[in-house]
């Protein structure tokens, strides 16, 4: 079926998967940096809330760099950023609710380890 | 991949040459009679078949229904055990929820949404049929605990080890619907995993686990029909209701199935492996469970309503001959209450004790959830308003809806108040509440669309004296067993209790209730025979009965095969209306009138892969019960699942093509109308 | 898995893919059902921060369980693996099917990697007394990593099919490119999981005296 599409790839693609490839490479290069910066940072003698605020952005920025670039988002249509991000939104709003909702203060937590 | 289309066009599938798949194999394209239907891909049978299935449990979770209510007709009644009785009202929620709501929405999902919307058929066919057949095994799973109770009851194990060695030999389900831990769930530390319940917790673990999957897939696959292979022309914003509330739903499927799920897998991890998800010995927090279950549960409740709710608001313009008052509104409620739907989950939790404020939080979103209720129920009347109304079988029914949703909308409002709830919650009051809003509102939406669009799927017109007849019984029955039932719940009287002592004040409405129930279900069984005789023997019609208003009603009944000859193109909302009575609205492309339809090629194995789950799903319990080997039958099953999605991607998609009657296309209507 | 009635039809009404976006949208729902999972393991670490209590009895708190060199080992080589498939797909998109083998294989490699780390942190745990059984620690850290670690596993067995598949010359074309796409997006998928479980679940443990959950609590020694 797919001898219709077999036609070899137009210049101006061929060019824009040059350039994805470098955005990838320099990508994955952040990637690792980031990685090591944070196994650094928990290490460092920081308030914990200061630390933890650059944690989250930092996982969160690699997060939004893999769905971006790695799964073509920023390339591909709106819509499918959409579906996706409606997903995670939910997922972190209810989550983060329920999370607020227990708290170790309102159970009997003595005989747990 | 080999690809037929440069078969020649066939006038009828029978007649196409033997056409092997891409793994060698006959693919079964040229089928006829049972064949034909295990192997489908046509949105049309798989619909019919989950129709069929769904009726099907419908009447065996009335069967159950009517049990529990003639336990309930005299006090201190003993027509029941307690634990039998306990099995069945677990057996009867969670068999209309999954086996008889659910199905038979996507029932109408399956037939109706390639229909509405102009397209061949939906995505992914072959996925379809999969979410079929994993629906119809996990059902089957879930059902054959009662197989085990009988059997159990009946003395054939005692001859067995494995059944001399149960602790409990309870095999049907017992916890009710939502199975709330640690009933549902273990005791006891360090892995013991001492239970309180016998394996008809496994077997409705693992059943709702499966039919979750059957859910998703088709969720999944209905989203993608929807966004993706609308007609040209058919913008968002011109979708018939019914697609728009059935997009909705999906879209709740595929956010909040993902919960039980993981609930499911924690409870099973509990049972069998000696985890603590919600073991209390071990720090374990049973009221985790009723999160997660809620999570999911609330917006089930939604995906229970929304297609009902677009079923109606199909039903009611065509039978007022206005369009639907405010279209845009009932769209944009629709996703409200869908969006807000996850955020009251802890509603059905207020007397766990959450605190203050996030009480008073679910409280009034909860409150709020009913404004775009509300909205509906107005545009509703909106459209009826100086119409031209005919009391057709369908009509009365949907207006039935409104009216018993309504009630039930109201009770529900009434228990969004915490300090109201905690004496509401757990008595009949609950129960009053959510069956006037699943019988009185989902039921009779689905029957109205039973009545509705049967003509297009047989193209036969049921009888409709003795729909009246039943539709009558129906609403007067429900009324009457549910109705006291307010009255009783406010009176004291404990929901899940299988028998009362005489003096409570509580004898004459259960009477009354049961007596209610009976006609009920004589009317529901009534209009079901109706229907299953108009399938075979009803009247012939013409294709357009009621004077429809979409474009389903365009096609001959019953649909032929390849649906549209040629893929209209549509320039008006209720195109098919409109262009009957005004204007030209509905064009068609010139695509392949000569060289025909492309149609999908059947399978078997979508069959095969969810046979798995049947092997997997018997397995898990018969694990729990102690039987040798049964391990090696999940491991079996998960095998077959394996090996029927791989040859599934191997064998290639496939596809012949189809003459169709018509060869050239119409041209595109030249005006559109603003919408 | 190339099942669309519309394989040769005409485009979609948005122009995107079927495959892809029946797959963005798994994703979405995946969200839900990692969330689920993560959030329970938080809860319990918020509500239980002392750790858990190993055979012998002795009070024992996670992070002196981790090792987390190994934890960022084979997070470094999930995300390498998520660049090698991303290079896979390119390479697809160009119609460059050889060095579409290359880069799977790497990606299948540094699974099986990911794989075998995890493998022998569960073993090790467990002879340091973490069970599944004996805290709700333990059965929602095993549950957690898993589940992810299935994942994984279903990710590298779809590749390998992917890769002896490409030898039947039938993975080609736009249709080709597709199917690698989508795998694609579930193994980056899978990635970004496990960046999340990496911060949420482990370094998180590593602040404060004993962990974010445990501060304020005295330390305890090994
Ligand atoms: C105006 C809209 C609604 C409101 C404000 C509302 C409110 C509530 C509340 C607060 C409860 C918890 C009662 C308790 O357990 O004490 C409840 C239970 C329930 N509702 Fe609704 N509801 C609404 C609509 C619906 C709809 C549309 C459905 C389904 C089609 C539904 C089905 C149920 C079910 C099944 C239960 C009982 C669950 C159980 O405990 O077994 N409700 N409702
Ligand atoms: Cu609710």
């Amino acid at each position: 079926m797919s001898s219709s599409h077999e036609a070899a790839p137009s210049p101006d693609f061929l060019a824009e998967e040059v350039r994805r490839y470098h955005h990838f490479i320099v990508l994955a290069l952040w990637l690792a940096v980031v990685t090591g910066a944070e196994i650094v940072l928990i290490f460092l003698p920081l308030p914990v809330a200061v630390v933890l605020t650059i944690l989250t952005l930092m996982s969160a920025g690699k997060f939004f760099a893999v769905i971006l670039w790695f799964m073509h988002l920023i390339y591909d249509k709106r819509l499918l950023f959409w579906c996706f991000f409606a997903g995670l939104a939910l997922a972190f709003a209810t989550y983060t609710a329920l999370l607020c909702l227990f708290s170790a203060d309102r159970i009997d937590t003595r005989w747990f380890s | 991949m080999s690809h037929d289309s440069h078969h020649a066009p066939v006038a009828c599938k029978t007649e196409l040459a033997p056409e092997r798949s891409d793994l060698g194999l006959i693919r079964p394209d040229r089928s006829t009679g049972l064949i034909d239907w295990l192997t489908t891909v046509d949105h049309k049978k798989i619909g019919i078949l989950y129709g069929a299935f769904a009726m099907f449990y419908f009447l065996v979770g009335g069967v159950e229904a009517l049990a529990i209510r003639t336990q309930l007709a005299r006090p201190d009644n003993d027509f029941v055990t307690a634990r039998m009785y306990n099995q069945l009202f677990t057996m009867h929620g969670t068999t209309m929820i999954f086996l008889g709501v659910m199905p038979l929405s996507a029932a109408f999902f399956n037939f109706l949404v390639p229909l509405q919307i102009g397209a061949r058929d939906v995505a992914f066919p072959r996925l379809n049929a999969f979410s079929l057949w994993t629906f119809v095994f996990g059902a089957f799973v879930l059902n054959a605990s009662w197989f085990f109770e009988f059997a159990h009851l009946a003395g054939w194990f005692n001859s067995f080890e494995w059944h001399k060695a149960l602790v409990y030999t309870d095999f049907a389900p017992a916890n009710g619907w939502f199975s709330y831990a640690p009933l549902s769930g273990t005791f006891g530390q360090n892995g013991q995993a001492l239970r309180f319940t016998g394996v008809g917790t496994d077997f409705w673990i693992i059943g709702i686990q499966v039919l979750g999957i059957a859910s998703l897939a088709a969720s999944f696959n209905f989203i993608c029909t929807i966004i993706n292979m609308r007609a040209k022309g058919m913008t968002m914003m011109r979708l018939p209701v019914f697609t728009w509330m059935t997009l909705v739903t999906a879209v709740l499927i595929i956010l909040a199935f993902p919960a039980i799920t993981v609930a499911l897998i924690e409870l099973m991890f509990d049972r069998a492996f000696g985890a603590n998800f919600f073991n209390p010995s071990s720090g374990g927090q049973p009221v985790l469970w009723q999160h997660l279950f809620w999570i999911f549960g609330h917006p089930e409740v939604y995906i229970l309503v929304l297609p009902a709710m677009g079923i109606v608001s199909e039903v009611l313009p065509t039978f007022s001959g206005k369009s639907l008052f405010g279209y845009p509104i009932i769209v944009f409620s629709g996703a409200v209450i869908g969006f807000l739907g996850f955020a009251v989950w802890s509603h059905h939790m207020f007397t766990t004790g959450l605190g203050p404020v996030p009480t008073a939080a679910f409280s009034l979103l909860t409150m709020a959830i009913a404004v775009p209720t509300g909205v509906k129920i107005f545009n509703w009347l909106g459209t009826i308003w100086g119409g031209r109304v005919r009391f057709t079988p369908p009509m009365v029914l949907a207006l039935g809806f409104i009216w018993m949703f309504m009630c039930g909308g109201f009770s529900g409002v009434m228990h969004s108040s915490a300090p109201a709830d905690s004496q509401q919650q757990d008595s009949y009051f609950v129960i009053a509440h959510f069956h006037y809003v699943l019988l009185g509102g989902v039921l009779l939406g689905l029957m109205a669309g039973l009545y509705f669009w049967f003509p297009k799927i047989f193209g036969r017109m049921p009888n409709a004296p003795i729909a009246y007849i039943a539709s009558g019984m129906v609403i007067l029955g429900f009324n009457l067993a549910f109705g006291p039932m307010h009255y009783l719940g406010l009176a004291g009287m404990p929901r899940r209790t299988h028998t009362y002592h005489a003096g409570n004040g509580w004898e004459t409405w259960n009477f009354v209730a049961t007596i209610g129930a009976y006609i009920l279900g004589l009317g529901v069984f009534l209009a079901f025979v109706n229907l299953v005789w108009t399938a075979f023997r009803g009247k012939k019609c013409s294709n357009d009965p009621w004077d429809g208003r979409t474009l389903e009603w365009s096609l001959p009944s019953p649909v032929p095969e390849y649906n549209f000859a040629q893929a209209p193109i549509v320039a008006a909302r209720d195109a098919y209306f409109e262009d009957k009575h005004g204007g030209k609205r509905i064009g068609t492309e010139n695509d392949g009138g000569e060289a025909g339809v492309h149609m999908p090629s059947q399978s078997w194995m979508p069959l095969l892969a969810s046979a798995g789950f049947l092997f997997a799903g018997f397995g898990m319990p018969m694990m729990a019960m102690g039987i040798p080997h049964a391990g090696w039958i999940v491991i079996s099953g998960l095998g077959v699942l394996f090996i029927g999605i791989w040859l599934w991607a191997l064998e290639g998609p496939g596809g012949y093509m189809l003459k169709t009657p018509a060869a050239s296309g119409t041209p595109a209507p030249t005006e559109t109308v603003a919408h | 898995m190339s099942d669309t009635a519309a394989a040769h039809e005409a485009p979609t009404s948005t122009g995107i893919d079927h495959k892809k976006l029946i797959m963005w949208l798994f994703l979405a729902s995946d969200c839900m059902f990692f969330g689920t999972l993560i959030s329970t393991h938080l809860l319990y670490r918020k509500l239980y921060p002392a750790g858990f209590t190993d055979a012998e009895g002795h009070q024992r708190f996670i992070q002196n369980l981790f090792n987390i060199e190994l934890t960022s080992f084979s997070t470094f080589i999930l995300l390498m693996s998520s660049f090698l498939m991303a290079l896979a797909v390119s390479a697809m998109h160009k119609g460059q099917i050889k060095s579409f083998r290359r880069n799977v294989l790497g990606v299948i490699f540094f699974g099986l990697i990911f794989l075998g780390c995890q493998v022998f942190e569960f073993t090790h745990f467990y002879h340091q007394g973490l069970t599944i059984q004996n805290s709700v620690l333990g059965s929602t850290f095993y549950v957690l990593t898993g589940t992810h670690g299935t994942h994984v596993a279903i990710g590298v067995l779809w590749l390998i099919l992917m890769y002896f598949y490409s030898f039947t010359g039938k993975l080609g074309g736009h249709m080709g490119a597709l199917d690698v796409e989508v795998a694609g997006l579930y193994w980056h998928f899978v990635d970004i999981v496990w960046i999340i479980i990496f911060t949420a679940v482990y370094l998180v443990e590593y602040l404060g005296p004993n962990g974010i959950w445990g501060s304020g609590l005295p330390a305890v020694a090994k």
